[in-house]
């Protein structure tokens, strides 16, 4: 539904039960250049609070390589006090009128997401303009932040999962600004300066790059001028550039050790080039994935690697999709976390499950468990305000079509296990995995040479590289 | 049935309450005659329901069963409520549950109950009912299967015992109650688990997955008579049971305060926590308890936040209400160059200003109107709508608590909050523990 000027998807709460129609997504703007805001909104007239998001088109991939964590850094401070009001008034005010508001930060998108009970719209709103347009960029706020945010990147330490995952970065995006997290590392975030934080919003915080989404109990034409005026205040500039990076795929399976003396279990993460979110197979893959590793409780890799052989709590897989706007390659990554005496054992249990799922893809039952499965819930993906407007959001962003109910059930009913097979062999690698093990390394050492000793020495598994947790958040 | 302000009493079930809550939305709770209890909302905004099953059974009852007296049984045995039945063998549940479209299914258990749950399209409910009530009656207890899902189930408990916050936390329980059996932990020791017999997992189920120890609740696209239509037809034929019930041993007075230190070979930097015992969730005092620890600790403006997180001492810091076991925790994550005592420290500092000073007005309302947004979020969404009718009702009896703490929230007073401080947080009521990592090897040794 358009509005005087505003490109605008109104979208009932009947949605799904009424027609096609409702899934339209945003008409494109002109030549990239919007000449009014895109907005996303759906009244929700039972709502007890006002959802809204506010999303600028650049993220953690425009970080220059030696400050990752600029753009993280960016969005915090516009959430740390504006030039008429301290941190502390600020923050108080907020909190006073029962409101939220935090910053998530992507590979190329900031995302601003605030919540407020409904007495207090309009207050939040006044506030959320003054954060925008008006930031304090203060240097003695900057310097707090920054020693927060120092903390929480040396504290990854105590999580094993998340070393996995940065080891296994370092590998497959080396060179790249994604070889650390959209956080930064010690390193990194310690060079970035306020000047560097002032640049970047004053580069990247313009019309063309901000779009607006909300679930709310009010009027949509309240909210629409609201977000109107707000737009209307920023420069105009130009939509972000596409920008994408390669990943560094071995060719063999490279396992990477991050030694944690007398762990009890293991943290494996595999991963290995993925698809991007608008590739052509992703529903195929999707479904695929589904039965294989997926879903806990009827994965293949569930029933048999904890259900059948109790070698571990959890197990499971996915693709994760990065830098949409761009078409970035993702990811696709098993990840699991043995008793330690079974580490070795699954690792090559999942390697040889991966072959045999690509050489094989799924049995009939399993094919037809996910496609049943994934249609019948399809409803839960919009069974809130929240989530409706958020998947036109992303279709905006991202240039995904919404499926309605049937035209998803016809795309998912007409996968084949030899369409799967085919995707399979296209986007999938046998052996090209990175392989990140969070454990003693002493001990995956002897577990390692125990468990291969009848194979020769040069088809063996070994550690190919060790990194100590502080080098990772270094 | 609400005819003319009284109960329609049929002999297949009864409804023993209807509720208006502050949205407007009517909730109702139905009872069978073998005991089992229906907690009903309708909402209709998407063809979606959740269904879940509340145990009134936990570890605390285990190690307090005179048959079994250890702990663990109640967690493995939640696993293996997902292993089959005849009609239903090993897998069949979870693969027919999906190929219905459910979300979020899952089991926890804890202290003091027992959850299944999941939401599925409204139109798969028939079908749903049918399998949990199977489940709940007709549960095949096989030797083999509880052998593998104890291998599960240890690497559980491991990837815990890997975690020093969750060491923590079982050491304050264990700190906090001598004699309670909340000094043991709901998954049991190693020993514990591989050592349960196929014998003691079916006294479990036959002494309390019984209809009359169990709530099921309802939040979603359904009517009553649909709903209490299959209800009474899956599981209206099950028999009510005696079910043990056990005191629990009191704790006695604590006099002074207790403190433990532990190391951690996975810790990068000590882990404080600190438990003031309180009531329990029924007391007046919950109420004003509540709001405080909100003020303490939650949003950026927060105490503990400002004087520990925004100065570089700790990473996080927090402080909640925990209902059985009962105590009011303050948990603290400290940055590497900081120690656990300067965190303590500072928590005694804003505990002594809470004793000593009103809290304003401003940070009042801001706590209020805190509390007011967590609890809109929260009943948004179908599944936690019915998480929060659940625990209330198993902590304490009546599933509506968490809305009148909500709705006492208004009428309290500045006063109040000193009040409870005064009374409650106090050093000699109070446990300590500090978790903190290993010390390095010298290059020399």
């Amino acid at each position: 539904m358009f509005r005087t000027g505003l490109i605008c998807i109104f979208l009932s709460s009947l949605v799904l039960a009424k027609s096609k129609e409702s899934f339209r997504a945003a008409p494109p703007s002109q030549n990239g250049v919007p000449a009014s805001p895109t907005v996303f909104y759906e009244r929700n007239t039972s709502g007890l609070t006002s959802d809204i998001s506010v999303i600028v088109m650049t993220g953690s991939l425009e970080d220059p390589i030696d400050k990752v964590g600029l753009s993280n850094l960016v969005a915090e401070m516009v959430l740390r006090g504006t030039k008429k009001k301290s941190r502390d008034k600020f923050q108080s005010e907020l909190e006073r009128m029962g409101g939220t508001l935090s910053a998530n930060v992507s590979l190329d998108t900031i995302q601003f997401s605030g919540s407020v009970i409904k007495e207090n719209n309009k207050k939040f709103l006044a506030l959320l303009e003054e954060a925008l347009l008006q930031p304090a960029f203060n240097e003695k706020d900057f310097q707090e932040l920054k020693r927060e945010i120092l903390n929480d990147i040396v504290h990854v330490k105590n999580s094993n999962g998340r070393l996995g995952g940065l080891a296994a970065r370092r590998e497959i995006f080396k060179g790249t600004p994604l070889e650390r997290s959209g956080f930064g590392s010690q390193s990194t975030v310690e060079k970035i300066t306020l000047a560097d934080v002032q640049r970047r919003y004053n580069d990247y915080f313009d019309r063309p790059k901000i779009v607006f989404a909300a679930a709310a109990p009010f009027p949509e034409s309240e909210m629409l001028d609201a977000f109107s005026n707000i737009w209307r205040q920023f420069p105009d500039g130009k939509r972000p550039a596409k920008k994408m990076v390669n990943l560094k795929v071995p060719e063999k399976p490279t396992l990477i050790v991050v030694d944690k003396p007398k762990t009890s279990t293991g943290s494996l993460f595999f991963a290995q080039a993925g698809i991007s979110i608008q590739d052509p197979d992703r529903y195929t893959l999707n479904t695929g994935n589904f039965s294989f590793g997926g879903e806990p409780l009827v994965s293949r890799l569930f029933r048999i690697v904890r259900g059948e052989l109790g070698w571990t709590y959890a197990i499971g897989s996915s693709y994760s999709t990065l830098g949409g706007l761009s078409g970035q390659q993702g990811l696709y990554t098993i990840s699991s976390t043995p008793s330690v005496e079974y580490t070795s054992k699954t690792i090559f249990k999942i390697l040889d499950m991966w072959k045999s799922y690509l050489n094989e893809g799924l049995s009939s039952d399993e094919l037809e468990l996910a496609k049943d499965s994934l249609i019948n819930s399809y409803p839960f993906e919009f069974d809130t305000a929240a989530k409706r407007v958020s998947h036109k959001l992303t279709s905006f962003l991202y240039n995904i079509p919404i499926l309605s109910p049937e035209e998803y059930a016809e795309k998912i009913g007409e996968i084949s296990n030899r369409k799967l097979k085919s995707a399979l062999k296209e986007k999938q690698k046998a052996n090209g995995w990175v392989i990140a093990l969070v454990a003693d390394k002493d001990v995956v050492n002897k577990d390692l040479e125990e468990y291969q000793k009848d194979i020769p020495k040069e088809e063996r598994l070994t550690i190919s590289k060790v990194y100590t947790p502080d080098e990772l958040v270094n | 049935m609400l005819l003319n302000g009284k109960f329609l009493l049929s002999a297949e079930y009864e409804k023993i309450a209807e509720k208006k809550l502050f949205n407007g939305e009517v909730l109702s709770e139905f009872k069978l005659p073998n005991g089992l209890k229906v907690i009903f909302l309708p909402r209709h905004e998407a063809k979606v329901l959740t269904f879940q099953t509340w145990f009134d059974i936990g570890s605390l009852d285990e190690k307090m069963d005179t048959k079994l007296k250890k702990t663990g049984l109640a967690h493995l045995f939640e696993h293996m409520m997902f292993r089959g039945t005849d009609k239903y063998p090993d897998g069949k549940f979870d693969e027919l549950t999906s190929r219905m479209g459910s979300e979020k299914q899952n089991a926890t258990t804890y202290f003091y109950r027992t959850n299944y749950y999941e939401s599925v399209p409204s139109n798969q409910l028939k079908k749903l009912l049918e399998l949990e009530s199977d489940r709940m009656a007709n549960l095949k207890l096989d030797g083999a299967l509880l052998e593998k899902e104890k291998g599960a189930v240890v690497g559980e408990l491991r990837r815990a015992l890997d975690n020093p916050g969750r060491i923590a936390w079982d050491e304050l329980n264990r700190t906090v109650f001598e004699v309670a059996p909340f000094r043991y932990t709901v998954i049991g020791t190693e020993e514990e688990i591989k050592g349960f017999t196929l014998e003691e997992a079916q006294y479990f189920y036959k002494t309390f997955y019984a209809p009359n120890n169990a709530t099921i609740i309802v939040v979603g696209d359904t009517s009553e008579e649909e709903l209490m239509k299959w209800i009474v037809k899956y599981y209206g034929d099950m028999k009510a049971q005696e079910i043990p019930r056990y005191k629990m041993p009191d704790e006695p007075n604590q006099k002074k305060e207790r403190r433990v230190e532990k190391t951690h070979p996975q810790a990068t930097s000590d882990i404080l926590l600190v438990g003031y015992r309180i009531p329990a969730v029924n007391s007046e005092d919950i109420v004003p308890l509540s709001l405080l620890s909100t003020h303490l600790s939650t949003g950026m403006e927060a105490r503990l936040r400002k004087s520990l997180v925004d100065t570089g001492i700790a990473v996080s810091a927090g402080c909640g209400v925990s209902n059985v076991p009962d105590y009011l925790e303050f948990s603290v994550s400290l940055s590497e160059k900081h120690k656990a005592e300067e965190a303590l420290s500072i928590i005694d500092r804003e505990v002594s200003l809470l004793k000593s000073q009103m809290i304003k007005k401003d940070d009042f309302e801001r706590a209020l109107n805190q509390e007011l947004l967590s609890l809109y979020n929260m009943i948004e969404d179908n599944s936690s709508m019915a998480n929060m009718l659940g625990d209330y009702l198993m902590v304490s009896g009546n599933y509506m608590r968490g809305f009148e703490i909500i709705d006492q929230f208004k009428k309290l007073k500045t006063t109040d909050l000193k009040a409870v401080a005064k009374k409650y947080l106090n050093k000699e009521s109070r446990s300590v523990v500090i978790v903190r990592p290993q010390p390095k090897k010298s290059s020399r040794s």
